[in-house]
């Protein structure tokens, strides 16, 4: 404050300059705003007040600024002395007032202030605005008057009288007061705050001050309606609802044109109401000056309305609908379906009656069977007439020597140029032009004439033949007769007319050829000159020539002349005149009449008369007589159906006959055809049909009463022969006497008739409606609109054409041709814009733009081209598209092709290149794979078969029985065993819901068409293994074994052999024997077990492996066709210490890994997807020879086991493997199989047949499980008895050379022979469809075959080798159901596994056979009805008939079935060279795989062993792989002696190289990562006959030791 | 477009199961899964899932809410095979079994943005009267093999199937391509 002291001096001036305006402001203001002049003013203390002030005046420098009016806002103190409400609340900010000085300060901020000091104004300036109720200032007093009453301070009151005269005092006055010295100082502070807090407030508060300011002082704010319409008035706008009149609308003086009213079209307009119309134009008027959104007629221009009648788009349901009204099934009566063809009128047309009136007059014959020779004449003669007449009528050959007449004049003067004012150009062209038409009219006129003459000739050569007929015959038949009449003519003006005719023809064909001529003339001048040079050039080069032949005579001869010698051409030659003239008189006297010759006019007339009956011959008489006896009459045949008929007239001498019948046809349909048949009677005889009359439907136009009487000709091509005078019909006559000349004729005639339409009683024509016509019509337009004027209702354009007379122009019948409507339309210049036009316009627009254009042929798909967006062509050149169509034909290649890509140009080529060269190539044997020739025609036959049978059921893969698609409960049925008695499922109901001890439940198939990669595990649970071979200490290496040699009668003895457990001694005790463990591989996956210790190991572990079909496919024809195997390979882990320095052995390990392949156990997808579950015990498959491992056993284990152990040699390991899900095995395409099956002919018995169905149904009737077969489908398809496939049969000889005197030793080369062809499920060869059974000799061409081939081959063999042999139908693990060999030796049984070569004793527990369904023997089967079915309990003696059913018993006799097995088999000697080259390709093959499958490592070679290998494996082959063992370890280890050792040999049949490069890979010898390995590799094939082929390959990994 | 594969473009859908109307049953639970064509597969998002079981809304309608979320994105080279959504409806019957109340099956929208689909479902039906009865007492209706066979056409023929009511699943599915 005391800061601002000093400026106090300044400040009273611009106050007073202030003031000066102030009175002015007051009184001008004098709102609510600026109330009472209030005395508070001297209330406040000076320094404050002066503080204030200036704070003002800065305010109100910068309102000065803005406004002079606003200036009188300044009355400061006033306002805060007021106690209006506002202020009121003001005071309730006391306690604000410490902050006030701070805000003074900031307050001296100019810029800050005066923005929103420049806010208030602009408010204030809104505020004044309102204008001031008269005798408001006296409220003001007397409201001031009352206030101060109120107040509370007495010093207020000593300032009253103050306030009283303030109105009445000057400013300076006031200002003098306010200068006073303060005395009240508390109440100035009061006011002091007062103020400051509302300053404070307008300062904290910029905008909320100036607010609270005014509405602080304002009373309540009223503007009266009126006012503020007024106010309105200034800013809105408000147009008028009132029309506005058109001159407004329109420029001046400019009269409004009513387009419509002057006969143009102007569509409708939108409909708009008239108010909000007049509101629009006049916004527009006041908007705008401009007047161009007005048209001529004054009304706002509009387009014609948008909106179409009917909605396009069907109504949408809406979502909150009730479903069950959705869902509801409404009623609705049966509608009556109506044929919309034209034969009907539609249902929406009134059924009108319809009227055509056909009017038969008569009937005249051209030709009739019995006309005689003179009525043939006469007929002609009648046709000739006519023809004469016509032509006379028409005359064309005047008109055309008229026509001559006037061109050759029009030329005359065309060619003096002076009459004409032409150019000489185009007079020339005309004149040529009429020269040249002249030339033709010519022409024509010679031909006219000439025919009329040579028609006149004819009449009377014909008029001569028949007066000669008549006068041969002495009587007349016909009343014809012929007058030639002559018309005298002036001679010699004809004479005259004929000269000048001739020689104005003259000069003109001189002209002519005068062109002619000089053309002719120009062509050979040109030619001539040509040829000339040519003669020059051809002089000089002979005289050239001659010079030369001067000089070398001799070469003249050689010489040879130019070819082309121009011929020398000749001039035309000048017309002749004479020549000419002599042709022009010739033509013309053969056309022309001679002048002076008399014009000759025929007329025919009847006359004549006919000679009566008595003085006629005979014949003529009958002729006469027959054609009495003939009536014709005719029927009318309207749309094929006889509606009327005519009556029978008989015919007359004349052959016509009188009608005259009006037939009224009442008809519904449209007239589809209308015929008339000609019928003749001969006397009582019956009628026939002469000949079909065809009547043209008459158009709508034709009416009753209008129609022209027409004559519709007719024929008919019936033989007629009579026996009189009658010259009959086709057939040939003559007239001449030696019977030259035949005539054949038809009989033919004509029919007058005349059709029309009928008239109805009010005018209106009984024509059916043209919509049943026209189909163009109701194609482009609703049919609706074309109903013709006959209903009634007439179309608005029907109107139009009316008025415009379209009907009368083209008829009626035009309406319905679109194109002729719009030629009429065209040609008649028919106003477009005519208003009465307009619909019929709009139908022709759209008649001919092609848019309706009707095609007169039937397309199917007619909108195919449109939707054709590339070209055939185009679209088979896209590989995309060829992708999607294969992978849609599902070629196997691409049937489950993921993500075809969205571009052809990412598709590479290279996808098609294999399926292209497969498509090639499919019928070229390729060798290359398959190495051996033989077994890759075998795979190609195989493969090819494969395919027809795989397309043969692609069809039945993809249809689903109910079954594959809902699971459903099946039918209780009482009979049935599956699902019980109703009862009983009822029964189950009460059981608990969860019961306490649950039983197992199946597990949940899956049928496999929903899955994907991934869904599908195979689950391997391995359990434990017996006998696993041991490790064969270092010490023991030379030890020779101990069963150096076992006899037959050992293995198979039932007491034990004593194995000497001579070397269980060498083992220190404690030391791990082996430690092995198994690794499962699938599909290249491997999962492997922990390592367990010793021979006997115990896992129990499960292992889990993806299943990935092939292509992704899991259908179940995929899933069947899996080859893939699971080998369950078992190895030794062995640690190598590799410690080097032992001094380290305290501080570290190092050890190194090794893993020693033990031996396998193979089993094939398809039986795991097959049996669904594989548990048992298998036979490791181990090879012969296991370099540094023995199958010893200790003591302890034979101990326990002995009697059952010691039977099976090798080593057992216990599995179980399934699927994860359960797959269904494909047995419903079977089932659909068994349908296309059965249509297969049988050759057997009908009786046989029923016999094996009964017997099957008996034995799956006791056990169902048990497998029975009685027929089998051979290779061809065909039903066949099974045991016709057993028969003895050869085996090789070299085989039974061999050991000829070892019988059990010849059953088991056999039997390894047979062990020797490889396996190949039926099920995959032919993906489940169905099991076939080839014979023998087919077998052993194909080489490959599953169970049933193998085992019946062998059985052969063993018949004939004179062994009691039979065909075990059963079950086996891993096979499942399978077929065994049984034979019976001297005292026990023994079971061949005919796949393996392995056979067992029936007590064998490790026997693979697990149960046995049916003995087959080659003239019985046996089904096993004995209790067990396990071979261990069940007795083979099949003569009791209580054990074992017999098919063929006392009741059926065996029929003494032949054998489909062949007579003998032939074995060709297998080509060892082949073999040999088969043998080092496959080595060579095997050790680049070896070498592919150590991409990191070096693979070394160790030919030393190799070689070694290669001549100890024949020896194996030899030996049959057994007890050859140690023999060769020894001698290996005498040759790599400083070498670890660790291999084996493999053995197998050979089918493909495939199998044998997994089972080498399966035994893992690659994997060996020892830096300094080395390999050795041997492969020996031994050749068997047939092609049998026994491959072994040795391979080892070779370790130098240190 | 990466060098690697085929240019695909991108299908993302993301939506719920809102409501079904199933007048005569309550308790019911949702199982949703997608059908598609070779030239599809999915990206991100669950393709399958099990709603959690939902009880009547006590007014009028009646409406059984899930609002069950569905988030998925597929890719795809083609719009042959365009996905569909099928859902399938399970409740308990009047002894307690679950049993299905419906299948039913719509192509997810072609174009972008919020669209609400109403899919009329259906349960396949006894092919007999007595196995009608037995199924309705035993607890064991007839179903599908798999849902997803609603969204097939092949070997469909002979089946009979009762249509039932209706069932509102609302999806919004941004769309884009590449």
């Amino acid at each position: 404050m005391v800061s601002e002291n000093p400026h106090l001096g300044n400040q009273p001036e611009p106050l007073q300059e202030d003031s000066d305006t102030r009175p002015l402001s007051m009184t001008t203001r004098r709102g609510p705003r600026s109330l009472p002049p209030i005395p508070s003013a001297s209330r406040t203390g000076f320094a404050e007040f002066s503080m204030r002030e200036r704070m003002r005046e800065k305010l109100q420098a910068a309102r000065s600024k803005a406004e002079s009016t606003l200036l009188q806002e300044i009355p400061t103190p006033r306002p805060r002395r007021l106690q209006s409400p506002g202020e009121k609340e003001l005071e309730t900010e006391f306690g604000a007032e410490p902050g006030e000085e701070a805000q003074k300060t900031q307050q001296e901020d100019d810029s800050q202030s005066r923005s929103r000091v420049k806010f208030r104004d602009s408010v204030r300036k809104i505020k004044t605005k309102p204008p001031v109720p008269p005798g408001f200032p006296s409220a003001e007093e007397a409201y001031n008057f009352f206030t101060f009453n109120f107040d509370p301070e007495p010093e207020e009151s000593e300032e009253k009288p103050k306030a009283k005269n303030r109105d009445g005092t000057t400013q300076e006055e006031e200002e003098g007061e306010e200068e006073e010295p303060p005395v009240q100082g508390i109440h100035k502070t009061d006011e002091q705050l007062l103020i400051s807090a509302t300053e404070a407030e307008a300062f904290l508060w910029g905008l909320d001050h100036a607010a609270a300011d005014f509405v602080a002082v304002r009373p309540a704010d009223y503007e009266s309606a009126h006012v503020r319409l007024q106010m309105e008035k200034e800013l809105l706008f408000v147009p008028s609802r009132l029309t506005v009149p058109t001159y407004k609308k329109l420029p001046e003086n400019v009269q409004p044109r009513y387009l419509e009213d002057e006969g143009l079209y102007i569509g409708t307009r939108p409909d708009v109401p008239r108010t909000c119309q007049n509101i629009m134009e006049n916004r527009l008027l006041t908007q705008e000056p401009g007047r161009r959104w007005f048209g001529d007629d004054g009304r706002i221009v509009a387009l014609p309305n948008p909106i179409k009648p009917f909605p396009s788009r069907p109504p949408v349901l809406t979502q909150e609908q009730d479903f069950r009204a959705e869902l509801e099934t409404l009623y609705k009566k049966a509608v009556k379906y109506v044929h919309r063809s034209q034969h009907m009128i539609g249902s929406g047309d009134s059924p009108g009656n319809f009227q055509l009136d056909i009017d038969i007059s008569g009937l005249i014959f051209t030709h009739h069977p019995c006309f005689s020779r003179e009525h043939v004449l006469a007929a002609k003669l009648a046709q000739l007439y006519d023809q004469y007449l016509a032509r006379h009528q028409r005359n064309k050959a005047k008109f055309l020597t008229d026509k001559l007449q006037a061109l050759r004049n029009a030329v005359q003067t065309g060619l003096n140029p002076e009459k004409t004012h032409k150019s000489l150009d185009t007079t020339q062209k005309t004149i040529n032009e009429y020269k040249s038409e002249i030339r033709q009219t010519r022409k024509l006129r010679d031909a006219e004439q000439e025919k009329d003459r040579m028609l006149l000739k004819t009449i009377i050569k014909v008029w001569k033949e028949m007066k000669s007929l008549r006068e041969f015959q002495r009587f007349t038949n016909t009343p014809l007769k012929l007058v030639l009449r002559k018309e005298k003519v002036d001679q010699k003006a004809d004479e005259e007319a004929y000269e000048a005719e001739i020689q104005a023809e003259i000069s003109e064909l001189l002209e002519e050829h005068m062109e002619e001529h000089e053309q002719k003339m120009e062509a050979y001048r040109a030619a001539y000159q040509q040829w000339k040079a040519w003669k020059k050039a051809q002089r000089a080069k002979k005289k050239k020539k001659k010079q030369a032949v001067e000089e070398h005579p001799e070469e003249e001869m050689g010489e040879p002349y130019p070819e082309e010698d121009p011929v020398k051409p000749v001039p035309p030659e000048p017309t002749d005149r004479a020549l000419m003239e002599h042709q022009v008189r010739e033509r013309a006297a053969r056309s022309r009449r001679r002048p002076g010759e008399p014009l000759l006019v025929p007329e025919l007339s009847l006359a004549g008369s006919v000679t009566p009956n008595e003085q006629c011959p005979r014949v003529e008489v009958l002729r006469r007589e027959d054609v009495k006896r003939r009536s014709i009459y005719l029927k009318v045949i309207f749309n094929d159906k006889e509606v009327s008929r005519t009556d029978s007239r008989p015919l007359g001498a004349d052959f016509r006959v009188h009608f005259g019948q009006i037939f009224n046809l009442q008809i519904f349909n449209w007239p589809e055809s209308l015929t008339l048949q000609v019928y003749e009677t001969v006397g009582h005889s019956g009628t026939t049909l002469l000949a079909e009359v065809f009547l043209p439907i008459p158009e709508t136009t034709i009416v009753t009463g209008r129609a022209p009487i027409e004559e519709v000709e007719f024929s008919s091509n019936q033989h007629v022969t009579l026996d009189h005078e009658g010259v009959g019909s086709g057939m040939p006559f003559s007239f001449e006497a030696d019977g030259s000349n035949q005539l054949i004729l038809m009989t033919s005639g004509k029919v007058s008739n005349s059709v029309a339409w009928a008239i109805g009683e009010n005018g209106i024509p009984l024509i059916p409606p043209l919509s049943q016509q026209n189909i163009g019509f109701r194609s482009t337009t609703p049919s609706s609109s074309v109903h013709v004027v006959a209903n009634g209702r007439i179309p608005p354009f029907l109107c139009a054409l009316k008025r415009a007379d379209a009907i009368s122009s083209i008829g009626t019948s035009g309406l319905t041709d679109l194109k002729k409507l719009a030629k009429w339309a065209a040609e008649s210049k028919l106003d477009p814009n005519d208003p009465n036009n307009a619909p019929l316009m709009q139908l022709i627009s759209v008649a001919t733009s092609g848019e309706s254009y009707v095609p007169d042929f039937f397309r199917l798909e007619q909108l195919q081209q449109e939707f054709n967006f590339v070209s055939d062509e185009e679209l088979n050149r896209s590989k995309r598209f060829r992708l999607l169509c294969l992978r849609s034909q599902e070629v196997p290649e691409f049937r489950n092709y993921k993500q075809i890509p969205a571009y052809d140009r990412e598709i590479m080529e290279k996808v098609f290149q294999d399926y292209e060269k497969w498509l090639r190539d499919r019928n070229v044997i390729e060798t290359k794979d398959h190495i051996d020739p033989h077994r890759a025609m075998v795979a190609k036959y195989l493969q090819q078969v494969r395919e027809s049978v795989i397309n043969r059921f692609l069809i039945a893969k993809h249809h689903f029985l109910l079954s594959d698609l809902i699971v459903e409960e099946e039918v209780p049925n009482i009979s049935s065993e599956g699902s019980g008695i109703l009862g009983l499922s009822l029964f189950k109901l009460a059981e608990q819901k969860r019961p306490l001890r649950p039983r197992r439940k199946g597990r949940k198939k899956v049928t496999a068409q929903n899955l994907s990669d991934g869904d599908i595990k195979v689950l391997v649970n391995i359990i434990r293994a017996y006998d696993i071979p041991v490790r064969k200490p270092t010490a023991s290496k030379f030890q020779q074994p101990s069963r150096s040699s076992r006899t037959f009668s050992e293995k198979h003895a039932a007491s034990p052999t004593t194995h000497s457990p001579t070397h269980s001694a060498d083992y220190p005790l404690g030391q791990v024997l082996v430690r092995p463990f198994v690794e499962v591989s699938f599909q290249r996956t491997i999962c492997h077990t922990t390592t367990a210790e010793g021979p006997n190991p115990s896992w129990n572990e499960e292992l889990e492996l993806p299943f990935r079909a092939p292509n992704g496919d899991y259908s179940t024809s995929s899933l069947q066709s899996v080859k893939d195997d699971v080998f369950i390979n078992i190895f030794d882990e062995v640690l190598y210490d590799v410690l080097e320095d032992d001094r380290e052995r305290g501080s570290g390990i190092h050890t190194r890994i090794e893993r020693h392949w033990l031996g396998c156990v193979k089993i094939p997808f398809s039986t795991i997807y097959f049996q669904a579950k594989i548990d048992g015990t298998f036979k490791i498959d181990i090879p012969p020879v296991l370099l540094g491992y023995s199958k010893e056993r200790s003591m302890i284990i034979e101990r326990g086991f002995d009697s059952v152990r010691s039977l099976s040699e090798g080593s057992y390991i216990t599995l179980f493997i399934t699927m994860e899900p359960q797959l269904v095995p494909g047995e419903s395409v079977r089932e659909k199989m068994s349908d296309v099956l059965k249509k297969f002919d049988s050759q057997e018995d009908e009786k046989l047949l029923q016999a094996t169905e009964k017997f099957q149904a008996e034995c799956a009737l006791k056990f169902p499980h048990r497998q029975c077969l009685t027929t089998v489908t051979d290779i061809s398809g065909k039903t066949v008895f099974i045991t016709r496939y057993l028969k003895p049969l050869n085996p090789p000889q070299e085989l039974l050379e061999g050991c000829p005197n070892n019988p059990q030793a010849t059953a088991e080369l056999v039997a390894r022979y047979v062990s020797l062809i490889p396996f190949l499920p039926d099920a995959v060869s032919f993906a489940g469809i169905c099991d076939l059974w080839s014979t023998s000799d087919q077998f052993l061409d194909l080489l490959a075959g599953d169970e049933e081939e193998h085992a019946v081959l062998l059985c052969n063999y063993f018949l004939s080798l004179g062994k009691k042999a039979w065909l075990v139908m059963g079950s086996a693990i891993p096979e499942g159901p399978t077929a065994y060999v049984l034979t019976r030796e001297q005292s026990h049984y023994l079971i061949w596994n005919p796949c393996s070569g392995h056979f067992y004793g029936q007590f064998d527990t490790f026997c693979p056979l697990k149960s046995v369904g049916c003995l087959i023997g080659p003239d019985n089967i046996w089904f096993n009805i004995q209790r067990h079915d396990s071979p261990l309990r069940i007795n083979f003696d099949v003569t009791k008939p209580k054990l074992w059913k017999s098919f063929f018993s006392r009741s059926l006799l065996y029929p003494g079935l032949s054998s489909v097995q062949p007579e003998e088999l032939i074995y060709q000697r297998t080509d060892k060279a082949a073999a040999a080259e088969l043998q080092d390709r496959i080595e060579k093959i095997l050790k680049e795989k070896i070498m592919d499958w150590r991409p990191r490592h070096l693979t070394r070679w160790n030919r030393y062993c190799t070689s070694a290998l290669r001549h100890f494996l024949p020896l194996l082959e030899r030996s049959r792989g057994e007890d050859v063992e140690d023999d060769h370890r020894g001698e290996l280890l005498k040759q790599l002696g400083d070498y670890r050792f660790s291999g084996f040999p493999l053995h197998m049949p050979y089918s493909e190289l495939k199998p044998l490069i997994e089972a080498v890979y399966s035994t893992g010898v690659h994997n060996i990562d020892v830096p300094n390995v080395e390999f050795a590799l041997a492969v020996y094939i031994h050749p068997y006959p047939k092609n049998v082929l026994s491959v072994w390959i040795y391979v080892a990994s070779l370790i130098r030791n240190r | 477009m990466a060098a690697a594969g085929p240019s695909v473009f991108l299908l993302m859908v993301n939506g719920q199961v809102e409501s079904a109307q199933f007048p005569e049953y309550d308790d019911l639970y949702c199982k949703y899964c997608f059908v598609y064509g070779q030239d599809w597969a999915p990206t991100a998002g669950l393709e399958e899932g099990i709603s959690q079981i939902t009880s009547k809304s006590q007014d009028v309608r009646q409406a059984l809410v899930w609002n069950f979320p569905i988030d998925v994105t597929f890719k795809s080279t083609n719009p042959y095979g365009w996905p569909q959504i099928v859902l399938s409806v399970y409740g308990p019957d009047v002894f307690g079994n679950d049993v299905v109340r419906g299948y039913g099956a719509v192509h997810l929208p072609f174009s972008p943005g919020r669209h609400k689909r109403t899919i009329p479902m259906f349960v396949p039906e006894s092919t007999s009267k007595l196995q009608k009865f037995t199924s309705w007492f035993m607890g064991r209706r007839p179903e599908y093999t798999d849902p997803k066979v609603v969204a097939q056409g092949e070997g469909r023929e002979g089946e009979n199937a009762e249509a039932e009511r209706l069932k509102a699943a609302q999806l919004m599915l941004p769309f884009s391509s590449q």
